[in-house]
């Protein structure tokens, strides 16, 4: 089988799909072509034949009667009557001094069946033998001729053939000589013609079963029970015993021997099902006719007219289905290319040119050996059904592998969408829960601490003298606020606190006069998925003393807040610079803030991670502080 | 924070309706020093007894009130004189208190501990048509335009808010000035505060009747 005939056909645009269909169907024919070529070299090989001085001549044929010298191989018209066998009479010369060696008589081929007599005394009956006895095996015969027969000189040699219709009887040559010489010949024919289809048999009855079972676990594949059926009749018909051998029921071993119409018929229903996946309703059924014609025959007819409806029936309906199966499996080949249509094209192709090669043999349109090699070349076709079945069925289980590849990926996307759904929904569920509290806590401020911290500062104002208890009132109520926005969840955008601090700041510098310039560079600060409430606080607390420090200690007019990200050797971080204009401060000023205060907001910053930069001078004071750039996990400076 | 001021101080009438006596007094004596016309109400009978004698032009009320909510107050008065301009005394400046007197229909806040000149700064604004806006409220509300379900107390519908106004919103909750906000978005440094006084118009809840008749207006259900 060429690789490349199965390989798919690369083209897959329209207008090249015309070409190369072309050009497959014509690659197809040609390997249909060699294949036949090669068949019909195999078939007209000679069969080894004993040497010549083996023969038995000197034969003359009494026949209805008459009686003529003839030359073997001979034909004698076919007959009615078991009771007038056509009679062969031959001599041989055989030796007194071969007494040590068995002698035999070989008949490579006959029909339909031959009594041998050697010098009057039977010494074979070939229609005890059942295989002999089908005309569509090649059988042997080979009879050991007891020494006690032989003569010195000259033996007759009679051979009775009886012959069955519907074609006419044969005999091949006939050898006499020692065994050891002519039994090679026999063995190898026996090996050929007998044992070779007896396994072919067994193949085909095991594929019965096979398919038997596959129908029965896939009833919808009706495709399976027909071919299931085929086989079993090809392997049942192959043991039946012919009408020589006097079965029980002969109508029924008629009928099945004659069965190669039904089976066929049901090889093509099976292509035809398996290969176009459509059943013809009008022409399908039509494929049984003959065969079931034939069924009717050989059950109400007597076992001469089956016979005979199996050369001018049988045989043409043979050479219809091959026909037809041929093209299915061309179509299907040219379409699909797979292998069984391949294999099953070439099969068909060594069965039509084997039967032609016989019924050419039959019609003696070529020289008649009555060799029939149908049967034989029958198992090309079994083993390429066997071969294409298990190329199906390794694919299948191919495709529902790769079907749980496939699912077992979806399955692991679809578990980790839900994980990562799972995952959102508890930080969803976290945050909801942290919003609760806020809200729960802002209330209660609102209520209680917020209402009588707005009432102390509202009593302060009264007198001037509650001025300071106002002031710490005021900071607390501000502390409070922070401490509740900080609560709020803001996604890692410190912008967003920066953004509320900015209120709170600007409506406590109003009073003072003193302007807040704001100014965030534009993308303002990264975003911080590490940031945590407490390190708000700890920033807007900073920033708060920094505010504090410019308005109590430097008087300063203008206070300026600038917040950007700043691009550094290893990285980006955020940056958030609070400058003022007033006096600012050196050591040992009186007037300077309390180094509690400073160290506090250094502190402050070490716990975020932060770096604290601070300088003072007489044109005012910055403050610097520059973010991490992952915020630290637990309180690292609190221990 | 001054606005262009079309009335004086004397012009403007004020209800204030605060059930603290000092935070009452601070809040009162600030306004009457800046010239405005204040009357006082320490609970919500009270407040109902000033409002048939006299309609406000701007209503200052204080939530918990002894014997009601202030919500209702701000509803009723809403639907009822239209032309009030309503804000909510919050003494933290919440967004629960400040979001529901929003969604009854008031269009601003003030701080109980704000400053005199802040409180009538404000006062002025108000009338002037410029709703103020902390960035915490302004961050509260940008959030619900992106999650609209969230386990909380507060009801508020955001469909109606434009694009632009989400982004001034934005602007406000990363702490951006007007000018800042007006300059990117392309528009007026002076359109800004208006601009939040229709967020907050937007947010009111309307009675069933009127959120019907606007529904038919918008197209939304059809007769």
């Amino acid at each position: 089988m060429t690789d490349g005939a199965v390989k798919p056909a690369a083209p897959a645009a329209p207008a090249l799909r015309g070409r190369g269909t072309a050009s497959r169907l014509v690659q197809y024919i040609l390997l249909q072509v060699v294949i036949a070529v090669l068949c019909i070299v195999l078939l007209r090989l000679p069969l080894p034949q004993p040497p010549d001085q083996l023969e038995v001549g000197g034969f003359s044929l009494s026949d209805r009667g008459e009686t003529r010298a003839v030359t073997l191989p001979d034909f004698v018209p076919s007959r009615h009557s078991m009771a007038d066998p056509a009679i062969f009479t031959g001599h041989f010369a055989w030796s007194a001094r071969e007494n040590g060696h068995a002698w035999s008589v070989y008949l490579p081929r006959f029909t339909n069946g031959v009594v041998v007599l050697v010098n009057g005394v039977e010494v074979l009956d070939s229609r005890r033998d059942p295989a002999a006895n089908r005309s569509d095996r090649a059988t042997p015969e080979i009879g050991l001729i007891p020494a006690s027969l032989l003569r010195d000189g000259d033996n007759e040699l009679t051979i009775q053939l009886f012959v069955w219709g519907p074609v006419p009887g044969f005999l091949d040559k006939i050898y006499a000589g020692p065994d050891e010489s002519l039994r090679p010949y026999y063995e190898w024919r026996t090996l050929l013609f007998i044992t070779l289809p007896i396994m072919f048999s067994a193949w085909q009855g095991i594929l019965a079963v096979i398919l038997i079972v596959m129908w029965a676990m896939r009833r919808g594949e009706a495709a399976y029970g027909v071919l299931a059926v085929a086989m079993a009749l090809g392997a049942t018909q192959a043991f039946m015993p012919t009408a020589i051998d006097q079965p029980t029921f002969p109508e029924v071993s008629n009928t099945l021997l004659a069965s190669a119409p039904l089976e066929s018929a049901c090889v093509l229903a099976f292509a035809i099902l398996f290969f176009t996946r459509k059943w013809p309703r009008v022409l399908g059924p039509l494929i049984f006719l003959p065969g079931l014609t034939m069924v009717l025959i050989g059950l109400f007819a007597d076992p001469y007219a089956i016979r005979q409806s199996f050369l001018v029936l049988g045989i043409p309906t043979l050479f219809a289905h091959l026909a037809i199966l041929g093209i299915i499996v061309a179509w299907s080949e040219m379409r699909k290319q797979d292998v069984p249509s391949l294999l099953l094209g070439c099969a068909v192709t060594i069965v039509l040119t084997t039967l032609t090669h016989d019924m050419l043999q039959v019609a003696r349109l070529i020289p008649d050996h009555r060799i029939f090699y149908t049967r034989i070349s029958y198992s090309a076709m079994l083993v390429a059904i066997g071969v294409g079945l298990t190329w199906r069925f390794a694919q299948a289980l191919n495709r529902v592998d790769g079907f749980a590849a496939h699912l077992v990926i979806q399955l692991r996307e679809a578990e980790e969408k839900l994980k990562a759904v799972f995952a959102r929904e508890q930080e969803r569920e976290r945050a909801a829960a942290l919003a609760r509290e806020r809200a729960r806590l802002m209330r209660d401020l609102h209520d209680g601490l917020g209402g009588q911290l707005v009432s102390i500062v509202a009593l302060s104002e009264r007198n001037t003298a509650g001025a300071g208890i106002g002031d710490a009132a005021r900071a607390a109520l501000k502390d409070l606020r922070l401490v509740i926005d900080s609560m709020d969840d803001i996604g890692g955008d410190l912008m967003l606190a920066l953004a509320s601090w900015r209120d709170r700041a600007a409506a406590q510098l109003r009073p003072h006069e003193i302007t807040l310039d704001w100014h965030a560079v534009p993308p303002g600060l990264p975003v911080y998925p590490s940031l945590r409430p407490w390190h708000v606080i700890q920033i807007v607390r900073i920033l708060d003393e920094a505010v504090t420090n410019a308005v109590k200690h430097a008087s300063a007019r203008r206070i300026g807040v600038s917040i950007e990200t700043v691009k550094a050797a290893d990285g980006e971080y955020g940056c958030i610079t609070v400058t003022d204009d007033g006096k600012g401060f050196a050591a040992g000023d009186p007037s300077r803030p309390s180094s509690r205060g400073l160290r506090n907001m250094k502190n402050r910053a070490a716990r975020c991670g932060a770096e604290l930069e601070l300088s003072s001078g007489p044109g005012g004071t910055t403050v610097r502080l520059q973010l991490p750039r992952r915020f630290p996990e637990g309180d690292a400076a609190a221990g | 924070m001054t606005s262009p001021q079309e009335l004086s101080a004397q012009e403007i009438t004020i209800l204030l309706v605060e059930d603290d006596p000092p935070t009452l007094w601070r809040l009162q004596n600030a306004l009457v020093k800046a010239g405005f016309d204040v009357a006082a109400a320490a609970t919500l009978g009270e407040a109902c007894a000033s409002l048939t004698a006299r309609v406000p032009r701007v209503l200052l009320a204080d939530l918990q009130l002894p014997d009601g909510h202030g919500v209702d107050l701000i509803r009723e008065v809403r639907q009822r004189h239209p032309d009030t301009e309503i804000m909510v005394i919050s003494s933290l400046g919440d967004e629960e208190t400040v979001i529901s007197a929003i969604t009854a229909g008031a269009t601003g806040y003030i701080l109980k501990d704000a400053f005199p000149s802040d409180i009538t700064a404000t006062v002025h604004d108000l009338v002037a048509g410029h709703s103020p806006i902390s960035a915490s409220i302004a961050r509260f509300i940008v959030r619900r335009t992106q999650t609209q379900a969230e386990p909380r107390g507060l009801e508020i519908d955001t469909a109606r808010l434009t694009p632009r106004e989400i982004d001034i919103l934005w602007g406000i909750a990363k702490g951006f000035s007007y000018a800042e906000i007006a300059t990117n978005l392309g528009m007026s440094r002076q359109t800004v505060p208006g601009h939040i006084k229709s967020i907050y118009r937007k947010l009111e809840v309307h009675t069933r009747g009127e959120a019907v008749f606007e529904a038919v207006q918008q197209g939304l259900i059809k007769l």
